[in-house]
């Protein structure tokens, strides 16, 4: 089996926005937090049962700032020595330890944050941005000869920002760039941005009827690597959502202004833009002219 | 017309393996967690997808609803799938109501599967922690030493250095698997089964011998279902942790004593309390599927597959150039040895060896029996760093020699078939040439000796139709 060569990276990004998901807690129950991330254990689990060269990685997506909840950098790999939690329930040891890993920087994370300010958002971009500087990593110490393939999954439930449009975009291109997938399984609100993050990149977008089955959905849809999926029936992709948000109020706009020079998108025009400084030395014509007749009528 | 068949040495992949047993043994299999994943790990990849998506449903799944996971152009993948997994039995076909039929997954691997992935279960062995931490204790670096001399022991003694004693059970088990060959009391010698064996990468070369083992087992009057899941278990563990021999029955204990002596599992003195696997141990069940390299030649791809795993020791060190010369960085006896069995050595240093492939060497090589697939792939899951970094890793001059040096061995092809001759006149001889061309089972004739060759399968056919015709005349 040629698949035993190349190494199979999955990083899974958490959104833990703990104002959604307290929302949540009241909303429904039956489905919180820590339902989800039994989901993803689940979901990492069989990824790395599936094969001996395939590797985990799950960062938990804050307001604030992103962490790594597994690897995490207190854990040496090979060694459990000092911890030695290995399960006592039958589980395979490296599956066990990963997730006490996961359950324990969870813990940590939660009883840590407090918000400042008043950001709501997930800093989701963030995360993106660290699970490609990981995947990079993990390339670079790849013994010459192997090769790693990588994709990185989103499952996201707060709404999305627009203040990250940039950030976001400059994330998908680079990983578009890399041959890395970016799928997406969003829990609530449609996503417009990971919507194009998904199309752009070919990995799959799903937003999930039922968020009580999110365990089965992934590893129905999300569990098959690239190979199998093109063997696979899968979900439809979504018509795309391919807005953008203006540089200047950060507004999801269909019909805007692009800057001739560097391609900044405004809302509403300015005779100078804001990103490159570029003076705009024709002026619409029918704009002088109303303007002109404004002063005729004043004066 | 001489005829001498070489005698490929055909590792089997676990699937091929497991696919032997019988059913009672397969069920029973399944009874451990172990057993389960190391089966899951060796399913064609949408067969992993299948079981996965089964594995948390309770109701049997429609047939039809099944043959829809795939698209249309990949169907001939999914009756594979479907019939692997019903060939190990992990899942069977169920009446649904309304007369339809479905999938659903055999019940103990499910179970056991899920225990794997998730808990609930029981542990599978006694903790190690139960005995409290280890005085002596063992690093990783240091267990990867051990295994490493253990394993080169058993190769030293293979290719007959003085230095290298094993045990009685070990020199015995090498003769029953035809690597080595004893004649009335005499020491044992290699055989070519042996030196091609030499040749593949540890482990290949493990996998190998533990089926050899696992094969004479039972008439040790060892419990195959108990040591196999042993083994399972023991290459699932955690490189560098102490397990404990708590609770393990007298031929498990046994049996461990033979993989101390393989190198497999590291144990201070023969009755300590606990052990620890090696790194051996756990890339044991890699081997399972990077094996068929013995036998395929489109092995192309898995150049730098486990055999250039850390710590097994085979680490790239050759240098092959297109002017035919090897250099080996190596100061090992046997990895030497092993060079020089399809090589001329030219010089020796310290710290590396030269020597040149040449025809004579090849052939030498070849008429011991080992193959220039072989060959190659010896050479390619050697090479140093600095060959992997070039596509192909091997000069391909060199590859399409070797295999051109063995094809000058190979022009007789050998095709079975039955004689017709001495026929009475051209025109029966005619007939019936042309009655078996019609058939397409001739596979040779000589028109003027009257003299034909018909394959075994269409003599029936031909010796019919020419009783009929000698009726009629």
């Amino acid at each position: 089996m040629a698949s035993e060569d190349e190494i199979n990276l999955l990083v899974v990004v958490v959104d833990v926005n703990p104002i959604w998901w307290g929302q949540q807690a009241q909303r429904e129950p039956e489905f919180t937090l820590s339902k989800c991330l039994d989901a993803v254990m689940v979901m990492g689990n069989s990824h790395m049962a599936m094969n001996r060269t395939n590797k985990l990685a799950v960062i938990a997506s804050h307001c604030q700032d992103s962490q790594f909840l597994y690897p995490s950098k207190s854990w040496r790999g090979g060694d459990g020595g000092e911890d030695a939690s290995s399960s006592g329930d039958g589980k395979y040891e490296l599956l066990s330890v990963a997730n006490n890993l996961i359950a324990e920087e969870m813990r940590n994370i939660m009883s840590k944050t407090e918000v400042r300010g008043n950001s709501t958002d997930t800093l989701l971009a963030g995360s993106l941005a660290k699970a490609l500087c990981y995947i990079h990593r993990v390339s670079k110490d790849m013994e010459v000869g192997r090769e790693i393939k990588s994709r990185i999954l989103v499952i996201k439930a707060a709404e999305d920002c627009a203040l990250q449009y940039m950030n976001f975009m400059n994330v998908i291109f680079a990983a578009q760039k890399q041959n890395i997938l970016i799928d997406a399984c969003v829990l609530d609100s449609e996503s417009g941005l990971l919507q194009q993050a998904c199309d752009i990149t070919g990995g799959l977008y799903l937003k999930i009827p039922k968020k009580i089955a999110l365990a089965q959905y992934l590893l129905w849809v999300f569990l098959p690597d690239s190979d199998q999926r093109s063997q696979l029936l899968l979900p439809p992709p979504v018509h795309v959502d391919y807005r953008a948000a203006c540089f200047c109020h950060r507004n999801l706009i269909e019909i805007g202004y692009v800057c001739s020079v560097c391609l900044s998108i405004f809302c509403n025009f300015s005779p100078i833009c804001t990103t490159c400084e570029t003076v705009f030395k024709i002026p619409l014509p029918h704009m002088v002219k109303a303007k002109k007749k404004k002063l005729k009528t004043s004066t | 017309m001489m005829m001498k068949l070489r005698v490929q040495l055909h590792c089997k992949n676990l699937h091929e393996y497991l696919r032997e047993l019988s059913p009672e043994i397969l069920d029973r299999l399944f009874n451990h967690p172990a057993t389960c994943l190391a089966v899951y790990r060796e399913l064609p990849d949408l067969a992993k997808n299948y079981v996965m998506r089964m594995l948390f449903l309770e109701q049997p799944l429609p047939q039809a609803a099944v043959a829809l996971w795939v698209k249309k152009d990949s169907q001939k993948d999914h009756d594979e799938c479907v019939s692997v997994l019903a060939g190990l039995r992990l899942w069977h076909i169920q009446q649904l109501q309304g007369g339809l039929q479905g999938y659903i997954l055999n019940p103990v691997f499910k179970d056991n599967l899920r225990i794997a992935l998730l808990g609930g279960g029981k542990a599978w062995a006694d903790e190690g922690s139960s005995l409290g931490p280890d005085r002596h204790a063992r690093d990783i670096e240091s267990l990867d030493r051990y295994a490493m001399e253990r394993w080169e022991v058993i190769l030293h003694f293979m290719v007959g250095s003085p230095s290298a004693a094993v045990s009685q059970d070990l020199a015995q088990l090498l003769v029953q698997a035809g690597l080595m060959k004893s004649e009335s009391g005499e020491a044992p010698y290699i055989t070519s089964a042996g030196f091609q064996f030499l040749l593949l990468d540890t482990a290949s070369q493990l996998w190998y011998f533990t089926l050899q083992y696992l094969k004479t087992a039972q008439s040790r009057g060892m419990e195959l279902v108990e040591i196999l899941s042993f083994l399972f278990q023991l290459s699932f563990s955690t490189l560098g942790r102490d397990y404990s021999v708590e609770g393990m029955s007298e031929s498990l204990l046994t049996f461990l004593q033979h993989l101390r002596e393989f190198g497999l599992v590291f144990q201070r003195k023969r009755k300590s309390r606990r052990y620890y696997p090696t790194r051996l141990a756990i890339t044991l069940a890699a081997g399972v599927t990077t094996n068929s390299s013995s036998s395929s030649s489109s092995s192309s791809s898995s150049s730098s597959n486990m055999g250039s795993t850390p710590g097994t020791g085979d680490a790239g060190f050759i240098v092959v150039e297109t002017n035919y010369r090897i250099y080996a960085y190596t100061s090992s006896e046997l990895q030497i040895a092993l060079v020089a069995l399809f090589s001329e050595m030219l010089y020796r240093f310290p710290n590396v060896v030269v020597a040149q492939v040449t025809r004579e060497s090849v052939q030498q090589a070849i008429a011991n029996g080992i193959t220039a697939q072989q060959i190659i792939h010896f050479l390619r899951t050697r090479a140093h760093p600095v060959m992997l970094r070039q596509t192909p890793v091997l000069p391909s001059t060199i590859t399409d020699q070797i295999r051109l040096w063995e094809l000058e061995r190979d022009r007789l092809q050998f095709t079975e078939g039955v004689l017709y001759n001495q026929f009475l006149s051209q025109a029966d001889f005619e007939v019936l040439r042309d009655r078996a061309q019609g058939l397409d089972c001739l596979v040779w004739q000589d028109v003027a000796h009257r003299t034909m060759v018909v394959t075994p399968q269409g003599h029936s056919e031909v010796k019919r139709f020419w009783k009929r015709q000698k009726s009629h005349t």
